[in-house]
């Protein structure tokens, strides 16, 4: 599990790695799951988006904290 | 003639060259980091901002609601993810940011220049947008 998992490229944190890859897909499957979820329960096509949207972001905040944190190498040891 | 076989070793004496300074480094890293961290800024900032949004569209098209009501609404609806939103992010994006923008200037040696400016606009930016935040959800 070496770092960095991720690389930076304007406002999106590429993956570099399996784990990272990973990671995305994740976020890319759950963001289809709640899609679906969300078009369940809408009633109009503007509830369904302005739902969807705010989950999105949230998502891409959460995988951007991930990335965050794993795009640098471990500190070395003095 | 000592004297001036000393003159000539000084005269040969070349002064020391450092090709890389570490303070560089410093500066590119803090740099880097500050990017990162306004991009990680930005996404978190995003929640409020497009909730506020939301709420505005809802203003405009519900006669006899304002902003605030809305807002109120919300946050009696969830008090603490209304308290995380509205105002653990906004401050907690306002310490950090400002803490890069403090380390940046000490780093660039205390400039006055655009260069400066340039370099921190976004992480001002994010500052003004948390303050933004803050005052809209307390009005």
């Amino acid at each position: 599990m070496k770092l960095p998992w991720f690389k930076r490229n304007g406002l999106f944190f590429m993956p570099i790695s399996i784990i990272g890859w990973l990671i995305l897909i994740v976020g890319i499957g759950y963001s289809v799951y709640t899609f679906i979820e969300i078009n369940n329960q809408g009633h109009s096509v503007s509830d369904i988006l302005i739902n969807f949207v705010f989950s999105l972001i949230i998502i891409g905040a959460i995988y951007s904290s991930i990335a965050y944190f794993t795009s640098r190498p471990w500190p070395q040891k003095k | 003639m000592e004297a001036e076989k000393f003159e000539n070793i000084l005269m040969q004496m070349s002064k020391p060259k450092v090709a890389h300074l570490k303070h560089q480094d410093m500066l590119a890293n803090a740099i880097t980091n500050a990017k990162d961290k306004s991009v990680l800024s930005l996404w978190w900032l995003s929640v409020p901002l497009y909730i506020i949004a939301a709420l505005l569209m809802k203003t405009c098209f519900m006669p006899n609601t304002t902003l605030a009501s809305n807002i109120h609404e919300l946050a009696n609806k969830g008090k603490y993810s209304a308290l995380f939103i509205f105002i653990v992010i906004p401050i907690l994006f306002i310490v950090i940011n400002a803490a890069t923008i403090r380390k940046i200037y000490f780093l660039s040696g205390s400039p006055k220049s655009a260069s400066f400016l340039k370099e921190i606009w976004v992480n001002v930016f994010i500052i003004l947008a948390s303050i933004l935040i803050l005052i809209i959800y307390l009005l």
